[in-house]
């Protein structure tokens, strides 16, 4: 657990970056800190491993003051991935990965068997290793921090806009990766954001700041949304909040489709079942394998009616080649499939009068 | 007699074949005078200027030690050195190295400052103390500049060595200024050729090590990476391809 007494930093010409700051950010858990460009918010994060010195008040990390701690070996033990990714250009990816294991001591063979596994758990292929970061998109560089940040499974992760600097596609694929992760590992995660949006998204509990660190509402994303604390809050969650507030609305509502034929378990051999000029592929249980046109294979975005928002149905029939969002049941066999269309107009009976529904046209990267 | 047939008689005098006037041992002399000067120069400039460059303190220095520099009449300092210290080769070793300095020390410390900060900052951010960032990091990200100025070391004190000749010191030098007094123009010739070859030589063989230190990938600018980041991904891997979990279960 991480907790800020009072914490302040005045700079020397007498600016104040953060005022005080009392915070608690609980562990296992993901904190957002999101707040407009100045508020403090990076200062906050960065309080926490001592790249930035409070002139005031204290940070406790289980009970200790880092102040306490040696700057260096407080950082090995914290998880530190920031927004260009920072990795060595000189050494080779599974070895920028093994960086703290090393610093630890571990023989290069552990650190880099170690290494290996988690680009691996971050959704590398094997052979990105041996590349060198200029050799990779951003994408796949921010993977490799993560990465990084994970090698010595320190209990804490700190990640200062670890994904603005990629393009929107690639960044909600890294944030799915991010909770996947955060659900397997349960790291205390403290995360930093300009992104009202991200924040929501991958936030337990999010801290919206004003000027000089101050917390202008710390809640649960859903009461976020729902009752924002002030009109200032309110303005910061901006117009298009109906959009937001998909993510936390049920996605039972979309109708769905049957699949044509209805599915038959006992086949040996997987389905493919039309969707004008795309094929749905469904291996032998009913899972869906893939989108294929002629020799074009595409993954297949699939939401599970529920458990999963309106959101999640809105991508996953955005993202599919076909415009079609299949639905999964809990063990990923298909159980049928919703159009675009039918899921705009679930958005828009959602939204009450129907304002602010988007259409794919208002999306970016609505695809075909 | 054209220069073509005084290269051959410079290469034909038994004189120039073997014993202390070789060629070879005047090369030899010419590279070990070189890289004692620039290795003397290097022990001092390198560490100073790699310190400057992290900490970013006294880069003023750097710049007024390569303006001073590069004003500096390469002769005169060679002659005024002989003069306060009377003939000998370490009257020469002194104004060599004191050339050799500037553009190492610029060079190590625009390299390591020329690293990019984010770079730094993750160093630092993952436990890395300061030596080490400086080391394992700022080092090698700045070793194709460092080696960059090593190289305008290297080949200012090979031609500054030759002109050293006129003071009394061996090398290649001495063919171009003996083959003067004694309007010996073949050897002066031959003297200067080779010192040409040489300075060209060294010139490559940095050129290749620069090369070399380059980490592959990296010889796309920083900018075409920054637009490659900005732009569309071509990346199958980030594509999300895993049931999407959009929504966390609010409490």
């Amino acid at each position: 657990m991480i907790r800020f007494e009072g914490a302040a930093k005045r700079h020397p010409d007498g600016t104040v970056a953060v005022r005080g700051l009392d915070l608690e950010v609980p562990a296992g858990r993901t904190t957002v800190l999101v707040g407009p460009s100045g508020c403090g918010k990076t200062t906050i994060l960065r309080m926490v491993n001592r790249m930035v010195e409070p002139t005031a008040g204290r940070v406790l990390l289980d009970g200790t003051d880092v102040a306490a701690l040696p700057a260096a070996g407080l950082r090995r033990g914290i998880g530190y991935v920031i927004q260009q990714a920072g990795l060595f250009p000189h050494r080779r990816v599974i070895d920028n990965v093994a960086t703290v294991p090393r610093l630890l001591g571990w023989d290069r063979r552990r650190a880099r068997a170690r290494a290996a596994e988690l680009l691996e758990l971050v959704g590398l292929p094997p052979e990105t290793a041996r590349r060198y970061p200029a050799q990779l998109s951003g994408g796949q560089q921010q993977r490799v921090g993560v990465a990084r940040a994970l090698a010595a499974d320190p209990p804490v992760l700190l990640m200062d806009e670890p994904f603005s600097a990629v393009d929107p596609l690639v960044r909600a694929g890294l944030q799915e990766e991010l909770l996947r992760l955060q659900g397997e590992l349960g790291k205390t995660v403290l995360f930093v954001t300009h992104d009202i949006e991200e924040a929501v998204r991958l936030g337990d509990r999010v801290v919206v700041l004003r000027e000089h660190g101050e917390i202008a509402q710390l809640a649960d994303p859903h009461t976020l949304l729902t009752a924002p604390a002030d009109a200032g809050v309110a303005a910061f969650l901006g117009r298009d909040r109906g959009l937001r507030g998909l993510g936390l609305r049920p996605a039972d509502s979309v109708p769905l489709t049957g699949l044509d034929p209805a599915p038959t378990p006992d086949l040996d051999l997987g389905r493919r079942i039309p969707y004008g000029g795309w094929e749905l592929a469904l291996d032998p249980s009913g899972r869906p394998e893939h989108w294929t046109r002629g020799a074009e294979r595409h993954p297949v975005p699939v939401f599970v009616p529920s458990r999963d928002s309106l959101r999640a149905a809105l991508d996953a029939a955005l993202l599919a080649p076909s415009g079609h969002a299949v639905a999964v049941d809990a063990e990923g066999r298909a159980v049928g499939t919703a159009s675009r269309a039918a899921v705009v107009e679930a958005l828009a009976a959602a939204n009450g009068t129907g304002t602010g529904a988007p259409t794919p046209e208002q999306v970016p990267h609505a695809g075909r | 007699m054209n220069w073509l047939g005084w290269l051959h008689d410079f290469l034909a005098d038994p004189a120039h074949r073997s014993g202390p006037d070789s060629i070879v041992h005047r090369l030899l002399e010419h590279l070990a005078f070189s890289a004692e000067a620039l290795g003397l120069s290097a022990l001092v400039a390198l560490p100073l200027g790699l310190l400057i460059g992290y900490s970013g303190r006294g880069l003023f220095l750097v710049t007024a030690v390569a303006g001073v520099a590069r004003a500096l009449p390469t002769l005169g300092l060679v002659t005024l050195a002989v003069l306060l210290a009377g003939v000998g080769d370490t009257a020469v070793l002194l104004p060599l190295t004191a050339l050799a300095a500037p553009p190492m020390l610029v060079a190590a410390a625009e390299g390591v400052r020329g690293t990019d900060p984010d770079v730094r900052d993750a160093a630092r951010g993952i436990g890395l103390t300061h030596p080490q960032t400086l080391l394992r990091v700022c080092v090698p990200a700045a070793a194709p500049t460092l080696l960059a100025g090593v190289r305008t070391a290297s080949v200012q004190v090979i031609a500054t060595a030759t002109v050293a000749a006129y003071v009394g010191l061996g090398g290649l030098g001495r063919y171009v200024i003996d083959g003067l007094a004694t309007r010996n123009y073949p050897t002066t010739v031959g003297g200067a050729l080779l010192v040409v070859l040489l300075a060209v030589g060294v010139q490559l063989l940095f050129a290749l090590l620069i090369r070399l230190a380059a980490p592959p990938g990296a010889r796309s600018s920083p900018r075409t990476r920054a637009r490659r980041t900005g732009g569309p991904s071509e990346d199958p891997a980030t594509v999300p391809a895993s049931p999407p979990a959009l929504v966390k279960e609010v409490p």
